[in-house]
């Protein structure tokens, strides 16, 4: 029974990860303020920083830390998860971050710009 | 010893970084340090080909760990090729935009200068890498200064563009990491050589979806048709040398990337039909679009479009001699796009919306910049004897030689329309009379060298295209060559 | 390095000198223009004969150029031109602007005539081919008038024609590894049915647009008219010779070998004659010398073509005679229109009347180069038309004949109101002032229609090169057996049968040309146009009633209704309606950002929809 459930959880969580990911574009697309768009762009990036710590997840696995004494219990770093995909998404959430405050920047320029921050309205460069 | 690849990272990095820390001592180091550090990373990048076409690739191991584990940067001829023409055009692009603009002030040209730094370290780090997520970073940090490039201008919409930038840029990391972790989830590798050695034993179902993913983030940056919405925006409102860096640059390395995946690491056998189809849609979409366009660096920007899926259509016939053609269009269109970019800054220099109409009878003021605008629309619709002529005579000739009668039509078809857009400008700056009161500026001195490089360059490899081919040839058998190229990555081991 | 590199390179550093020369003195521009035409054309007879070859290696290819004696006679054509109209154009374009830019682009053109014939490789053909289209470009826009129209229809058409070639080439290149001309004949009978039909159809797309062959002559009228005339009497004499010899070298080398060539010859010919018919019908209702003789290039050409396609011996020389002499005539006839636009400032019939006694020289060259073109003896297109008649005879091709003959005929329409319009008529106030040309040009001119007169009695004198070159591309020597069965060619061989009733003619049309000069002198009154009166009405003065207008009136009606379908308007509503597809796929780009994130998630989808398919 504990082994099922744990199944069905760990295709919850890649279930969830997609499922903000999915949610995250749909505010992008579809959202009229820039802000919202925005936060849809932050939204499917932390759905993604999700599904990378999930994939490197797996059952009953520890922490990937070393501590004193750690190393002689060979058993004991088998039963680490993966460290890598947590290496990735740590670089992941730096560069999400980096292109939020990149994209805020741009939203307050638009905002000064055109006084509105309706999406509609910012569309003086097309064709 | 000649140095090793990770210079190519680490220097314009750090240059990048101490551009604001020298300029707190003297203002104008700000302009100085970049044009040397690529002065410098030039002379490197030349001996190191030179180097490398006589001895086979340098694979360098970065802080000892040893591939697969570690990340490693691969300068093989192919990539490497690349690499100097984005260091020689990004000192171009240096060298031009020295004194582009006069009420450019210190703390603008600090920025500047940094970004552009930044977008050449990505770039570069695009191409020589040999690790499928430092690849991704290398994105990012091209894809960021990108964005603040495009920005640049404040009087401008650069903003807009650039959020319709950061916009798809978004997506296309979100695509791109998913990409890489549906991979790293089936082989538990990062690394490309081994990902290469280890496709085949990845399901084929998320083999195919991710190679999907991947195209489509790269694709985004490669700007192929329809996830090119904002190249034309972000061409028209950056500053023109900028417009330079990214036709010249950015898309370059993107080329590169989506050609190293298909090439080098998965081995669908329907990927090559599938670059000659997306690469076909680009190309008649871009050109149509850009014979109507009203704006020059709009056009100019929908033509480089309509050039790189022409590259993708070379690649796509998957022999080396369609290799050779793509990489041979790839250092024709740098250097051709670049010179119209530079060019055609001039002629609508002092123009608010850049209007094609604005360039009538500019050539009474710009003599030169007009004859070089010229001389780059000749070369890029590959009329002989200029540069662009042989890259679309060895494109035919592999379209030939792969049986593919449809593609060579559809091409020399699209071929017109881009000849018609291109004559009717330049017969506007020739032929017209001049309508508007807008002031022409003369274009400084330093740009006007780069100019005229370019133009040279334009006519040497036209007169005499041998001064590239030999090197484009070896560069082709590199890409070509895939076992070797996972042979020397992964040899390191022992 | 061989003669041909030097020529080339003389070309080359001649037109680039040329062109800066300009800055410091335009005399000095004007020596080095005649050097860089004059000194590679004695070269070239002095240095090149046939068998020389040169070669270049260039990016993996090897482009050979040598000459034989096909090619030497068309280069007969366009260094003999193009040296004439050289010398022309100092005059031509003396006080004109953008000299420099005209003069590098004419050198140019000459160097890319002298590339193609000369090129035995397929790659350098394409080269100089698209170098000359460039150069001609150039200058055909060179007045800024109505170039977005004009100047792009010329280069989409010659790109069109020079992309098709392009992709024979490489085709051809893919099936026989080789960029050899010599190859690819080789190989041509051992080609699939289709390559076998659609490899010439390419070539002749090209050949047929330079040649202004009918669906693709549109470009020709407004291109020839634009361009200044000094560069259209090679335009026209040299530059369309390089679709005539290109078409001939496919037919004759390729489509002969198949049993489907008999169906591309007659296509061929009938488009020529076709061409002749409607290209003189539009010269007729033409008002203006430029386009009048622009349509009747067009014309020509087409009996040229119809000449060379029909095939046989005769139809051969004589498409090959009549190029040589509509070199001569035609380009002379720009020349003279050039030099009327140059002293009066106009070339339109309606305006400029009566011009005999200003420029006397002028009339002369006209008068006998409008000879030559309406094919009278004992000017030169009488033997080319003649051996054209026989030719289509003999091949059995009487509705061509028929066709041919009305054009021809026709064609002395707008040949006397050339004639007319500019020299004879009521002499006008206005044009009083006006001298003769000056002698640079008056010269060339002259000697052309001197070459005229001689080659017409001596057709000989030509016809032996071409016969030369018709047996270098394959032809057998059948020369003699013609020599005696056509009763036009006798004139310069040993059976002497028309030669003395020729000078006869000759003698008599002196006699009859000087009595009328003298007798004229003393009974002719010069009158205004003015001075006339009609049932008691007096004209007012802004009536128009020079000589040439409402010309022909009653001619143009009777054959209005096949004038009525232009071939331009059809061409017109393809480029309209490929511009408005263009303006909807421009409006793809939206400019709102979340539309453009829409289309990449759509892409994602279909591609992942159709990924079986596709991968």
């Amino acid at each position: 029974m504990d082994n099922t459930l744990f199944g069905y959880l760990n295709y919850a969580v890649y279930g969830t990860a997609v499922l903000v990911i999915l949610i995250g574009l749909y505010g992008t697309m579809v959202k009229k303020s820039l802000l919202k768009v925005v936060i849809g762009l932050s939204v499917s990036d932390s759905g993604l920083n999700l599904l990378i710590v999930a994939i490197g997840y797996y059952k009953g696995g520890t922490a990937p830390i070393f501590s004193p004494g750690f190393l002689e219990n060979f058993k004991s770093v088998s039963k680490m998860v993966d460290p890598v995909p947590q290496a990735l998404v740590l670089t992941a959430i730096v560069i999400g971050f980096g292109v939020t405050a990149v994209a805020l920047a741009l939203v307050i320029r638009l905002y000064r710009h055109h006084g509105t921050l309706n999406i509609d309205e910012i569309k003086n460069l097309k064709w | 010893m000649v140095g090793t690849p990770v210079l190519f990272i680490a220097i314009p990095l750090l240059a990048a970084f101490l551009i604001p820390l020298l300029g707190m001592i003297w203002k104008e180091l700000v302009r100085i340090v970049p044009g040397l550090v690529l002065t410098y990373l030039l002379i490197l990048a030349v001996n190191l080909l030179v180097h490398v076409l006589a001895h086979g690739p340098v694979v360098e191991v970065i802080a000892g760990w040893v591939p697969p584990i570690g990340i490693n940067l691969v300068f093989s001829v192919f990539s490497g090729f690349l690499v100097t023409l984005m260091i020689f055009l990004g000192l171009l692009v240096w060298a031009y935009s020295y004194r582009f603009k006069r009420n450019v002030d210190y703390e603008p040209a600090l920025k500047y200068f940094l970004m552009l730094m930044m977008l050449i370290t990505g770039s570069v780090g695009i191409v020589l890498t040999g690790d499928i997520f430092n690849m991704f970073v290398f994105i990012e940090i091209t894809s960021i200064s990108g964005y603040g490039l495009t920005a640049f201008y404040k009087g401008r919409d650069s903003a807009e563009a650039s959020f319709k930038y950061v916009l798809l840029g978004s997506v296309a990391s979100t695509f791109l990491l998913l990409a890489i972790m549906i991979i790293y989830s089936q082989l538990g590798t990062l690394n490309m050589a081994d990902i290469a050695n280890k496709i085949h034993l990845m399901n084929p179902t998320l083999k195919i979806v991710s190679y999907i993913f991947f195209v489509t983030a790269l694709g985004i940056e490669a700007e192929i048709f329809p996830l090119n919405g904002w190249a034309p925006d972000a061409y028209a409102e950056a500053p023109g040398p900028v417009g330079a860096a990214f036709a010249g640059i950015v898309v370059k390395a993107s080329v590169y990337a989506i050609i190293r995946y298909t090439f080098t690491i998965f081995d669908l056998s329907g990927a090559f039909n599938f670059l000659i189809i997306i690469g076909m849609i680009t190309l008649i979409v871009a050109e149509t679009a850009a014979i109507r366009q009203e704006k020059l660096k709009r056009m100019l920007a929908y033509s480089s479009i309509g050039q790189m899926g022409l590259v993708l259509v070379a690649f796509g016939f998957g022999t080396e001699e369609g290799v050779f053609a793509a990489l041979f269009l790839m250092l024709n269109h740098a250097i051709i796009k670049s010179l119209l970019f530079f060019s055609g800054s001039y002629l609508v220099y002092n123009s608010k919306c850049k209007y094609i109409k604005e360039v009538n009878g500019m050539s009474k003021f710009l003599p030169v910049t007009s004859l070089l605008f010229a001389l780059g629309a000749f070369a890029i619709v590959g009329l002989p004897p200029f540069a662009g002529f042989w890259s679309k005579l060895s494109v035919m000739t592999a379209a030939a030689d792969s049986n593919m009668i449809l593609i060579m039509v559809l091409v020399l078809m699209v071929s017109v329309v881009e000849l018609v857009y291109y004559l009717r400008v330049v017969n506007r700056i020739y032929f017209f009379k001049k309508e508007t009161a807008i002031e022409p500026k003369k274009p400084t001195f330093n740009a006007l060298v780069v100019m005229i490089v370019l133009g040279v360059i334009i006519l040497a490899i036209g007169f005499y295209p041998d001064v590239v081919t030999g090197v484009l040839h070896k560069a082709s058998a590199s890409l070509m060559d895939k076992s070797q190229y996972i042979h020397h990555v992964l040899s390191l081991r022992q | 390095m061989e003669m041909i590199h030097i020529i080339f390179l003389i070309f080359l550093g001649g037109a680039v000198l040329t062109y800066f020369s300009g800055k410091i003195s335009k005399v000095l521009q004007d020596i080095f223009f005649l050097a860089s035409v004059l000194v590679p054309a004695y070269l070239f007879f002095a240095y090149v004969g046939a068998g020389r070859e040169a070669t270049l290696s260039l990016g993996g290819i090897t482009l050979i150029w040598g000459v034989n004696h096909f090619s030497w006679l068309f280069s007969l054509i366009v260094l003999g031109l193009g040296s004439m109209a050289a010398i022309y154009a100092i005059g031509y374009m003396k006080g004109k602007k953008r000299k420099g830019y005209f003069y590098f682009n004419f050198i140019l053109s000459i160097m890319a005539m002298m590339g193609i014939l000369l090129s035995i490789d397929l790659i350098s053909f394409f080269i100089f081919w698209e170098i000359m289209t460039w150069s001609s470009y150039l200058v055909t826009i060179y007045n800024g008038h109505d170039i977005q129209r004009i100047g792009i229809k010329y280069f989409v058409f010659s790109a069109i024609g020079a992309y098709a070639m392009l992709m024979a080439i490489v085709i051809v290149h893919h099936l026989t590894g080789s960029f050899l001309m010599s190859s690819m004949i080789n190989f041509y009978p051992n080609m699939s049915l289709s390559m076998q039909i659609w490899i010439p159809v390419m070539f002749l797309l090209a050949f047929g647009v330079k040649a202004a062959m009918m669906p693709l002559h549109v470009w020709a009228p407004d291109a020839y008219s634009n361009a200044p005339m000094a560069y259209t009497s090679i335009f026209s004499g040299a530059l369309s010779k390089m679709g005539i010899y290109g078409m001939v070298i496919v037919l004759v080398t390729m489509i002969n070998q198949i049993p489907q060539g008999f169906w591309f010859r007659e296509v061929i010919a009938w488009l020529g004659g076709i061409t002749a018919a409607i290209g003189t019908l539009w010269a007729i209702k033409q008002d203006d010398a430029k386009k009048l003789l622009a349509y009747s290039s067009v014309a020509q050409l087409g009996y040229i073509i119809t000449g060379i396609a029909i095939g046989t011996e005769l139809g051969m020389l004589a498409g090959l005679f009549l190029a040589v002499m509509h070199a001569l005539f035609k380009g002379t006839l720009f020349m003279v229109t050039g030099a009327i636009e140059k002293q009066t400032g106009t070339t339109n019939f309606n305006e400029v009347t009566g011009l005999i006694r200003k420029m006397p020289w002028t009339f002369i060259a006209a008068l006998l180069s409008i000879i030559a073109l309406a094919g009278i003896p004992p000017l030169g297109g009488f033997v080319g038309k003649w051996m054209l008649y026989e030719s289509l005879i003999t091949s059995n091709h009487y509705l061509l004949v028929i066709v041919i003959f009305f054009s021809s005929t026709a064609a002395f329409l707008y040949c006397y109101k050339f004639l007319f319009g500019f020299f004879l008529g009521q002499e006008e106030k206005e044009w009083a002032h006006v001298k003769e040309a000056p002698a640079v040009m008056v010269v060339p001119m002259l000697i052309m229609a001197v070459m005229m007169f001689v080659l017409g009695t001596f057709p000989g004198i030509i016809l032996k090169p071409i016969n030369s070159g018709l047996m270098d591309l394959g032809f057998v020597d059948s020369f003699k057996h013609l020599w005696e069965s056509s009763v036009i060619l006798n004139v310069w061989g040993n059976h002497v049968v028309l030669q003395p009733i020729l000078y006869w003619i000759i003698g008599i049309f002196v006699f009859f040309m000087i009595f009328l000069t003298w007798k004229g002198f003393k009974t002719t009154r010069y009158v205004s146009t003015k001075d006339i009166s009609s049932s008691g009405e007096v004209p007012a003065d802004d009536e128009n009633l020079t000589f040439s207008v409402g010309f022909m009136q009653p001619f143009m009606r009777a054959v209005a209704p096949a004038m009525r379908r232009q071939i331009d308007k059809y061409y017109n509503g393809i480029a309209d309606g490929l511009e408005s597809l263009f303006e909807f796929i421009r409006r793809i780009y939206t400019g709102n950002g979340q539309t453009y994130t829409i289309y990449v998630i759509v892409f994602v989808v279909i591609v992942l929809l159709f990924k079986n398919i596709l991968f």
